[in-house]
């Protein structure tokens, strides 16, 4: 009883003495109008003439700071409280949903106008709860890298059975046609998706239901049936499965012993230092009519939740994913805007990559921005790696992964 | 009232009790020193207490994880405070003893010549104690304090506080079925995992080491330097290269050593079994070096007439080996054996770095040849389950802390090096 009494009266002296505080370097960090970006690694130059005009218009000093993009979030979460957060940072649309779980970032006050310059999808992934947190940035899908020195550009197949049959012609011991790592659901999801399969089920508004979990259903099955013949067959290696294989799978293009391989535009410059004669296109058709889907991944700006000059990083974060700016990034960086009216832009329609992308990211799906997809990733990548090693079968690992993926949603999210 | 009693009532304000022993220049350390500590640390302790009282009651003002670490900084500094204290306490009462016994004061200088000649080891050794408690005892205590918590994602700042939830978070792993499933299945290979790896490098260590001593043979020098290379390569290095010796379709395990003797593929990397037998043979590759170092650093000192003695006695190669060589070599090395046991049990690195974990498992959350401590790290990263991993970080410790204990005490090596 007295540890409560004591607790009780501990409780009601303790927040007094930190308030005084906390206002009074609040008002001090006012006074100097400073901002910090954090920048994906080696994209500053990117976005240096705009920081500098921005610096100019509104006289203010801007740090830039590059960091790794997938890992932003993390490091916010002990540098925001710590006061060396930045203001404005590069996110992945995926972790928007837990950002704002967990308060990292900012709701952005911005107007439809501003809003209806980018693609659905893109803005789609910045949207959470009707509410919007951040401006899109770039946006990325795979797609089909194909070896010009082993096939030419117009006899390319066009569906993804021409391609199976191809391989079957072409795969020697150690010779191959087209590789994907369809082990993985990134990647498998391009097959299952377009036979009618989905991770999460949506509402008329865009919300994901986490339970309707749709991995598991005709479609998924029929798509996860195709996809395990290519193992069965030996199209696709052994060596290719699991943590290494896309390390295999990247070698095996590179050294001319892939025709065509799935694959995303962070393999560019890659390829590019390796020498190989390479094109880009958008994934090949299925045999029922539908283009074969695809995750995009989306980089955004966001708001950190601690930043002191709020509105002044809002103003930037417009400013910098605005038109002529991600035009002026795109053409530094090479990655692909989000931004609407660009994707006719003669800048961007030049660059083969950023063609096979746009034009891919018709038939592409958002990954689902909800805490709930960090349980599926693992469960569903084992239930396609054992499908593919041949140790299950389609139907029973899917429904295996499923009600592990409901379990974990359950023991993690459970309540919320 | 005898003066011990009076002084030690006086000294509850620290300085009074030297003060009615008529000790003014000590007595005004002491309440210089009970006033400062206030002064300095009175919010830290205010906070503090409040903090790992509550965790906090506003978003977002207050931050759980942060408001915890400065509670338990501040029960640190309490102890200290009440160490003070109680040396506070003891000085008037023993000075009041004096006085009832009429002898003399000790005067100050006396103390300090006391203090400096009783208290020397104490004074030396007392800023790496400091060091200690903050550079050790703190994150230990505070990950330790977090599996108590729901820290996770929906209970984290800046959004959410965090609260106490006792043992909660325990129970959950027993009773959660996925997770009870997945605890003890991992729990089961990383016991075997521990065993048979580390055996396998200690054996194969002293094997060499043993083979390589052997009075006769030419080329000592070449044979020490080769069997030392698999340590000198960076560990990290070594496995990557070992990840793609060991794939499936193109790696050089299966493409050429196995076929030339005329074997077919090995699923090393697909198949569950194989992945924990090739981990196995990485890590005698990778650890017997060291122990191989280690023994034949002990052979040397081996004194030779105990197998001239042997011999004469008319034993045989064995039994000179088993009788003298081994008991020799496992007294000086125990401690180091029982290290590699210890290491092996939280060997991240060549789990993560070889398959990650893999291959998948049907119906299980962890890999096939996932450890403890990948699990672990799987459970942080993916699902931002911090009291969950700290409740098992725990769990993990309590084993591994057990198995030395136990290790230890049965060794010889502790008994005579104490």
């Amino acid at each position: 009883m007295s540890g409560v009494a004591i607790s009780l009266s501990l409780a009601a002296c303790g927040p007094q003495e930190s308030g005084g505080g906390t206002s009074g370097t609040g008002a001090a960090e006012e006074q100097n109008r400073e901002l910090i970006i954090w920048e994906d690694i080696e994209k500053t130059d990117g976005i240096q003439a705009a920081v500098d005009q921005f610096e100019e218009e509104n006289d203010v000093t801007i740090t830039i700071v590059e960091k790794p993009y997938a890992q932003q979030i993390e490091d916010l979460r002990l540098d925001g409280p710590g006061g060396t957060g930045p203001d404005v940072l590069t996110m992945a649309g995926d972790q928007i949903g837990t950002a704002v779980i967990e308060g990292l970032v900012k709701e952005v006050a911005v107007g439809e106008e501003v809003q209806s310059i980018y693609t659905d999808a893109a803005m789609q992934s910045q949207i959470v709860d009707g509410k919007v947190y951040g401006l899109p940035k770039a946006v990325e899908s795979t797609i089909l890298y194909y070896n010009k020195d082993l096939i030419a550009e117009e006899e390319l197949p066009a569906t993804l059975e021409e391609w199976y049959e191809y391989s079957k012609e072409t795969t020697t011991g150690d010779q191959f046609g087209f590789l994907a790592l369809f082990d993985q659901i990134y990647y498998a999801q391009s097959v299952m998706s377009g036979y009618g399969g989905y991770i999460f089920g949506q509402d008329t508004d865009g919300n994901y239901d986490p339970s309707d979990i749709g991995l598991n259903n005709e479609g998924s099955l029929e798509g996860a049936n195709y996809i395990q013949k290519f193992y069965e067959e030996d199209l696709f290696p052994a060596g290719i499965i699991g943590e290494q294989g896309i390390n295999v799978l990247e070698s095996l293009f590179t050294e001319g012993k892939a025709t065509a391989i799935i694959s995303g535009p962070w393999n560019v410059d890659p390829f590019t230092d390796a020498g190989v004669n390479f094109g880009m296109t958008k994934l090949p058709e299925l045999d029922n009519g539908e283009n074969m889907s695809s995750f995009i991944g989306v980089k955004s700006y966001n708001v950190s939740a601690y930043s002191e000059n709020a509105e002044l990083a809002e103003e930037l974060l417009v400013f910098l994913a605005n038109e002529e700016n991600s035009r002026t990034r795109f053409e530094e960086t090479q990655e692909v805007p989000a931004v609407e009216a660009l994707a006719n832009d003669p800048v961007v329609a030049e660059s083969e990559v950023a063609q096979a992308v746009a034009e891919q990211s018709i038939f592409a799906e958002l990954t689902p921005n909800i805490p709930a997809m960090n349980e599926v990733w693992t469960p569903a990548d084992s239930a396609l790696q054992t499908i593919a090693t041949g140790k299950a079968q389609p139907e029973e690992a899917l429904n295996q992964a499923v009600e592990t993926i409901e379990g974990q949603i359950e023991a993690t999210h459970g309540g919320n | 009232m005898q003066a011990r009693k009076l002084a030690l009532l006086l000294s509850i304000l620290p300085g009074f009790g030297q003060f009615y022993n008529k000790q003014w220049i000590k007595g005004l350390l002491f309440l210089g020193f009970g006033i400062s500590f206030f002064l300095v640390f009175g919010d830290l302790l205010n906070m503090g207490f409040w903090g790992l009282a509550t965790l906090g009651t506003e978003v977002p003002r207050d931050n759980s994880i942060f408001l915890l670490a400065e509670g338990l900084i501040a029960v640190i500094v309490t102890i200290f405070g009440l160490a003070f204290y109680y040396v506070n306490l003891r000085d008037a009462y023993k000075n009041g003893k004096l006085r009832d016994e009429n002898k003399p004061l000790s005067s100050l200088k006396r103390d300090y010549q006391n203090l400096i000649a009783q208290g020397y080891p104490y004074l030396i050794s007392g800023p790496s104690l400091f060091i200690l408690i903050f550079a050790v005892i703190f994150p230990i205590l505070f990950s330790f304090a977090l599996a108590f918590t729901n820290y996770d994602l929906y209970h984290s700042p800046p959004a959410n506080l965090a609260d106490w939830v006792g043992f909660d978070t325990f129970a959950k792993i027993f009773t959660v079925d996925i997770w009870r499933s997945t605890f003890f299945s991992v729990l089961g290979w990383t016991v075997i995992w521990t065993l048979v790896a580390s055996t396998l490098q200690v054996a194969l260590g002293i094997f060499m080491a043993v083979l390589v001593n052997q009075k006769d043979l030419r080329f000592k020098k070449f044979y020490r330097t080769v069997l030392v290379l698999p340590w000198a390569v960076p560990g990290f290095v070594t496995i990557l290269i070992f990840a793609g010796l060991f794939n499936d379709s193109f790696g050089a395990i299966n493409n050429d050593i196995l076929a030339m003797v005329g074997i077919d593929a090995i699923p090393w990397l697909t198949d569950e079994n194989w992945s924990k037998l090739a981990l196995i043979l990485m890590q005698g590759w990778l650890g017997f070096p060291f122990i191989f170092l280690v023994t034949t650093g002990v052979l040397q000192s081996i004194p030779e007439d105990l197998y001239e003695a042997a011999r004469i006695d008319g034993a045989s190669i064995f039994a000179q080996f088993r009788n003298i060589t081994m008991p020799m070599i496992l007294i000086a090395t125990a401690p180091v054996i029982i290290t590699q046991f210890t290491f092996n049990f939280n060997n991240f690195n060549i789990i993560y770095l070889f398959n990650g974990g893999g291959p998948a498992v049907p119906g299980s959350t962890a890999g096939g040849t996932d450890i403890l401590v990948s699990w672990i790290y799987k459970l942080t990263l993916q699902s931002s389950q911090y009291s969950l991993a700290a409740a098992l970080t725990i769990l993990l410790s309590v084993f591994v802390i057990a198995i030395a204990l136990w290790q230890f005490r049965r060794t010889d090596a502790f008994k005579e090096g104490a």
